[in-house]
C-alpha cells in the first residue's frame, strides 16, 4: 500500500513537473525596429540595454532591427504591408500618432501612460504622443530642441556679436537682420542658405520662417496649415530680400551642415547637439548654437520627440511583452537615465542632471525651455513636408510669395482633410 | 516508316522536350518578375491604390487625372527634350568618335574605347557625386574656372537654378551614354566590308561618299539598336534626377520615370503611379516601332 503511494505521488510529480518547468521557461519573441536616435542605432549599446532588461525578463527574448532615415519608412511599410510590421518601433509622433496611429495601425497606449506618468511627462511632450482624441499612440524616452548655429569666428569679425545675446542664446529679428547685413558687408559673401532640394532637415527651415514674425505652420488644433498667414509671407519677403542669404535649390539640410562645418556658410538653420557631436573633427571654429530670431526674441523651437509605439499584430501576448518592455526602458529609475543618455539628447521628465559634468550638454540643454508647439502631428504630414520645399524652390524660382505658400495650404489642407 | 527515321524523331522530341526542360526556370523567373508584373502594373492602374487599405477602382480616373496633372505634363516635356537632345546627340558624337578611332593602332584605339567606357562602368552615384561636386554653387570647379577666366562675375548654381538644370542633366547623361554605342561602332565599322570600300576608292568616290553609301548601310543595324537603347534609356532617366536634383528646382528637372517613383515610393500613389508607368511603355513602344520603320528594320 505504501509503495502504491509513493507511486502515485512520483507518477504526479513527473507528469506536474514538466508543465511548470515548461510554463516558467516559456518566451516571448519580439521585435524592434529602431531609427538612428543618437546610438540608438548603435548595435553595441541597444545590445547592452537590452541585456539589462534580460536580466530582469529573461523571459523576453528582443530582437533589434536598425532602420536609416533614408529607406527607413520604406521598410516600414513595406513590412505592414506583409503583414510583418515590427512589435516596437522606437521614433517621434510624427511616425507614430500623425502617420501609422492615424492609419490605425498602433496599439493605444493607454495603460502606460497612468497618471503617474501624465503628472511627469511634460505637457508638450503628452500633447504630442496622442492624437486628437486623446488616444497615445506613443510612449516618450528622449527629446531635443532644434537650434540654429553661427560661426562665431566670423560673426566676430564682423562685429555682429553685438546684435546677439550670447548668454541666453536669442536675437530679435531686427538684430539678426543686422547681423547678417555686417557679416555679409564683412566680405563673407554666402551669410547662410535656405535649402529645399529635398525634405531632410526641413524643421530648420520651417522654424527660421515660423519665427521671424510669429507665424505658426498650423492651427493649434494641428487640423489646418497656417503657412499663407500674413506673419510668414512677410517672413519670405524679408529672406528674399536679403544679401547673403540665397533660397538654395541645389542643397539638403545635410548639404547645409557641410557647407557651414567647412567654413563656406556663417550660419547654419539645420542644426542641433548632434549635429557638433558628429561634426567636431571637421569643424575648426567656435560653434554658437542659437535660437531662432524673433520679433520679440521669445523664440518657439521646433522639436524632437523620440519614443516607443507598438505595432496592433493582433497577439496579446507580444503586445503584453512590448509594454513591459517599453515601461522598463522608459520608467525604470536607472535604465531611463541610461536609455535618455543612449539618445544623446535629454528626458521627457525631470530625471536631474543626466549629463552632470558635460559642458555641451549643458549648454544645448538651455534650448529645451525655448520648445515650441509640437505641430509634426497634423494629418497630411507627408504631402505637406514634401509641398513645403516644392514650395521653397517656387519662391526661388521667382514665383510670387503669396501664391506660392497659397498653393502650399492648398495642398497640404487637402491632404490633412483626407487624413482625417 | 523506316526504323532510322522512327529513331531520329524520337531524339528530335527527347532534345525538344531537354530544350523545353532547361527553358523552365528562366522561363519561371520572367514569367514571376517580368510578365506578371507588367500584367499587375496595367490592372493596378485602373485602381486607387495605396498603403494599408483596400484598392478602390476608379476605371481610367487615373489616365484622366494624369493628363490634367501640370507636374506630369512638365515631366513629360522634359523627358522629351531629354530625348530629343540626348539621342541624336548621343548617336553622331559615338559616331564620329567610332570613325575616327575604329582604324587607329593597337593600343591607341583600346585606349580611347576604354576612356570612354569608363563612365559606364563607374557607378552611377560615383559618377553623380563627382559631378555634384563639379557643379556645386558654392566651390564648384565650372564657377572656379569660369569666375578665373572673366567669364562668370558671380557664381551660377548650376543645379539650383531652372535655367540651367535640366541642361546639366543632358550634359551628364551624354558623358555616361556615349561609352556602349562607341564600343559598338567601333566593332561594326571594323566589319565593314573594306573590299567595298577599296573598290569605291579605286574608283574615285570620296570620303564621304564611301562613308554614306557603302558603310553607313552596313552599320545600319547597329545604328537601329543604339538608337532604341539610347531613347530608351533617355525615357528612363531616374537615378541622376534622384541622385542631383529630386525633380527640382520647382519641378524642372522632373522626369516621369522621378515622378512615377515620387507618386509610387513617397506619396505611396501605386494606382496613379502605375498608370504613368503604362503610358511612359507605350509611348516608348510607339517610338521604337517608328525607329524600326523609320530604319526600314525588322
Amino acid at each position: 500500500m505504501k509503495y502504491r503511494k509513493i507511486m502515485a505521488l512520483a507518477l504526479t510529480a513527473c507528469m506536474v513537473f514538466p508543465v511548470s518547468a515548461f510554463a516558467e521557461s516559456e518566451t516571448t519573441d519580439i521585435t524592434l525596429w529602431t531609427y538612428p536616435v543618437g546610438s540608438w542605432g548603435d548595435s553595441a549599446v541597444v545590445d547592452g540595454l537590452i541585456a539589462n532588461f534580460n536580466e530582469v525578463y529573461p523571459n523576453i527574448n528582443v530582437t533589434v532591427e536598425y532602420l536609416d532615415y533614408t529607406n527607413g519608412d520604406d521598410q516600414v511599410n513595406t513590412a505592414i504591408e506583409g503583414g510583418q510590421a515590427p512589435d516596437i518601433v522606437f521614433e517621434g509622433p510624427e511616425r507614430l500618432v500623425a502617420n501609422w496611429g492615424a492609419k490605425g495601425l498602433m496599439v493605444d497606449l493607454a495603460d502606460l501612460w497612468t497618471d503617474e506618468a501624465k503628472e511627469a511627462i511634460y505637457d508638450s511632450v503628452e500633447a504630442a504622443c496622442q492624437n486628437n482624441e486623446g488616444v497615445f499612440y506613443e510612449y516618450p524616452l528622449c527629446m531635443t530642441a532644434h537650434t540654429m548655429a553661427i560661426n562665431r569666428e566670423i560673426f566676430e569679425a564682423a562685429d555682429a556679436l553685438q546684435y546677439l545675446d550670447e548668454e541666453t542664446r536669442t536675437w530679435t529679428t531686427e538684430n539678426f537682420v543686422k547681423a547678417v547685413e555686417a557679416v555679409y558687408a564683412s566680405g563673407q559673401e554666402n551669410v547662410a542658405a535656405i535649402y529645399c532640394n529635398g525634405q531632410g532637415g526641413d524643421q530648420g527651415t520651417r522654424a527660421l520662417i515660423n519665427n521671424l514674425y510669429g507665424g505658426t505652420f498650423t492651427n493649434a488644433e494641428h487640423t489646418e496649415y497656417t503657412v499663407n498667414s500674413e506673419e510668414n509671407i512677410k517672413a519670405l519677403e524679408l529672406l528674399t530680400s536679403m544679401d547673403g542669404i540665397n533660397i538654395d535649390a541645389s542643397i539638403t539640410g545635410g548639404d547645409e551642415i557641410q557647407l557651414f562645418c567647412n567654413g563656406t556658410l556663417a550660419m547654419a538653420f539645420c542644426w542641433n547637439i548632434a549635429q557638433e557631436v558628429n561634426n567636431a573633427e571637421s569643424i575648426s571654429f567656435d560653434v554658437l548654437p542659437m535660437a531662432f530670431p524673433s520679433e520679440n526674441g521669445e523664440p518657439q523651437l521646433c522639436g524632437g520627440i523620440w519614443g516607443f509605439g507598438i505595432f496592433d499584430n493582433g497577439d496579446e501576448a507580444k503586445i503584453e511583452a512590448a509594454k513591459t518592455f517599453i515601461d522598463f526602458m522608459a520608467n525604470d529609475e536607472t535604465q531611463a537615465v541610461e536609455s535618455v543618455k543612449a539618445s544623446s539628447y535629454w528626458p521627457v521628465k525631470d530625471l536631474g542632471n543626466i549629463y552632470e559634468g558635460d559642458e555641451l550638454k549643458t549648454e544645448y540643454a538651455l534650448f529645451t525651455d525655448y520648445m515650441g508647439d509640437y505641430y509634426q502631428v497634423v494629418g497630411g504630414w507627408a504631402e505637406a513636408r514634401t509641398a513645403w520645399w516644392n514650395m521653397l524652390q517656387q519662391i526661388g524660382s521667382g514665383t510670387d510669395i503669396a501664391t506660392a505658400v497659397e498653393e502650399f495650404a492648398t495642398t497640404a489642407n487637402a491632404a490633412a482633410a483626407a487624413a482625417q | 516508316m523506316s526504323n532510322s527515321n522512327r529513331m531520329s524523331k524520337a531524339l528530335v522530341r527527347r532534345e525538344t522536350m531537354a530544350g523545353y526542360a532547361f527553358m523552365i526556370p528562366s522561363l519561371i523567373f520572367f514569367l514571376g518578375f517580368v510578365i506578371y508584373p507588367m500584367i499587375q502594373c496595367v490592372i493596378t492602374s485602373f485602381f486607387d491604390s495605396t498603403m494599408n487599405r483596400a484598392d478602390i477602382f476608379v476605371g481610367i480616373g487615373n489616365y484622366v487625372e494624369l493628363f490634367q496633372d501640370s507636374v506630369f505634363l512638365g515631366a513629360l516635356k522634359n523627358t522629351v527634350i531629354i530625348v530629343v537632345v540626348s539621342v541624336p546627340v548621343t548617336c553622331i558624337f559615338s559616331l564620329w568618335v567610332s570613325s575616327v578611332i575604329y582604324n587607329l593602332k593597337e593600343p591607341f584605339c583600346s585606349i580611347f574605347r576604354c576612356i570612354f567606357y569608363l563612365p559606364v562602368v563607374t557607378g552611377s552615384v560615383a559618377v553623380t557625386v563627382v559631378w555634384k561636386w563639379m557643379f556645386n554653387n558654392y566651390y564648384g570647379i565650372f564657377n572656379y574656372v569660369g569666375k578665373s577666366l572673366g567669364i562668370l562675375d558671380k557664381n551660377i548654381n548650376w543645379l539650383g537654378d531652372e535655367r540651367f538644370a535640366l541642361g546639366c542633366i543632358i550634359l551628364i547623361l551624354l558623358t555616361t551614354s556615349v561609352g556602349q554605342p562607341i564600343v559598338l561602332y567601333v566593332s561594326a565599322l571594323n566589319n565593314v566590308d573594306q573590299s567595298l570600300v577599296e573598290a569605291a576608292e579605286v574608283d574615285g568616290a570620296t570620303k564621304f561618299q564611301c562613308f554614306w553609301r557603302i558603310k553607313w548601310p552596313q552599320i545600319m543595324p547597329t545604328t537601329l539598336y543604339i538608337l532604341v537603347i539610347t531613347t530608351i534609356n533617355s525615357f528612363q532617366c531616374f537615378a541622376l534626377i534622384q541622385l542631383l536634383t529630386s525633380g527640382g528646382p520647382n519641378h524642372s528637372t522632373d522626369t516621369i520615370m522621378y515622378y512615377i517613383y515620387y507618386n509610387a515610393f513617397k506619396l505611396y500613389r501605386y494606382g496613379y503611379g502605375n498608370a504613368m508607368g503604362v503610358v511612359l511603355a507605350v509611348i516608348i513602344a510607339v517610338l521604337s516601332g517608328i525607329q524600326f520603320k523609320v530604319t526600314k528594320s525588322d
